[in-house]
């Protein structure tokens, strides 16, 4: 079976039809698809600015990425359950704009960024004291973050856009 | 009354400036609303969390209410000047949508919200914990229900 095949497969499902379709259900993913950006991209946006050194310097960054994380990781599973419902109710017009798998790429970056950021420096950071100041690639990895998933963010707020015009 | 204050509004010289304007000024006020709205809405989530007892605990409430104020400012500066530029030339559409107007009357509560309780319970020195996780589940709540609200007015 091909790509094509499988993404009319998903498209013309039960699931799929019925997001399509329905007059509430498919806003309302979309509103809680949003409101999850709230707590998945800005909670690790302010992880970042605490990595580039812009929010909270007075704290460790252990203390602000530990508590913070069952939070945003929780907001990523939404945000992203609900994305794949969007999916799957718009799987065939979705996959014919060109940004679609430019933001699917650039998740998988951030996602690399975040996963090696965690391997190289998530021990390390643990007894990092406040006032000393964060090494050079601890705070590329942040802006790193911090400009992948605003991207992410833009691509997502312009496919619609480049879908309905 | 409010017909005709909204016809205004697009017919003025801003409006209709606005309105000849490339889709592509649409499309970065699109973008400017929503890095404005996560701003928000995170700065407050941080806020909020530390009221109920949860995230950035090793803070006082003030303190980290005192960091995170001036990434509220940035983003409702973001979302009102992008806002605006969405609304100005479209007003006429925006007039008979009700969930529109729905999102304007929650985004008056929050507001009023915020200029009250969450000034109260992110200064005052005692705050009962029970009071300040009621206070931020209600300030939560408005704004969450404006960002969902303005979410679904594209829809209707």
């Amino acid at each position: 079976m091909s790509l094509a095949e499988v993404i009319t497969l998903i498209n013309d499902s039960k699931l799929g039809t019925a997001l399509r379709e329905s007059i509430y259900m498919y806003p309302i993913v979309e509103g809680i698809h949003l409101v999850g950006l709230a707590f998945s991209v800005g909670l690790i946006l302010f992880v970042d600015l605490r990595l580039i050194g812009i929010f909270l310097r007075q704290l460790p960054v252990n203390q602000v990425l530990k508590p913070l994380r069952p939070w945003l990781l929780a907001g990523f599973t939404v945000t992203f359950l609900s994305g794949l419902l969007l999916f799957i109710a718009d799987a065939e017009k979705v996959t014919k704009i060109w940004l679609f798998p430019v933001k699917l790429a650039l998740i998988v970056l951030a996602g690399l960024n975040a996963a090696w950021f965690e391997y190289r420096w998530g021990k390390r950071l643990q007894t990092e004291v406040a006032s000393a100041a964060l090494p050079a690639a601890v705070r590329l990895a942040g802006l790193a973050s911090l400009l992948l998933w605003s991207t992410v963010v833009a691509a997502g707020r312009m496919i619609p856009y480049l879908a309905y015009k | 009354m409010f017909e005709h204050i909204f016809n205004n509004i697009q017919n003025s010289g801003i409006g209709s400036f606005l309105g000849k304007q490339n889709h592509l000024l649409g499309a970065i006020a699109e973008l400017l609303h929503i890095a404005g709205l996560i701003l928000l809405l995170a700065s407050l989530l941080v806020t909020g969390l530390r009221l109920m007892g949860w995230g950035l605990v090793s803070l006082s409430v003030a303190d980290l209410a005192k960091s995170t104020s001036r990434f509220i400012w940035l983003g409702l500066a973001l979302l009102v000047i992008s806002g605006l530029i969405l609304f100005v030339p479209a007003a006429n559409i925006y007039y008979p949508n009700k969930i529109f107007w729905f999102k304007f009357q929650v985004l008056l509560l929050a507001l009023v919200a915020h200029f009250t309780l969450y000034q109260y319970v992110t200064r005052s020195k005692q705050v009962h914990l029970w009071v300040a996780r009621i206070a931020a589940l209600i300030i939560l709540g408005l704004w969450f229900s404006v960002a969902f609200a303005g979410r679904f007015v594209g829809f209707f």
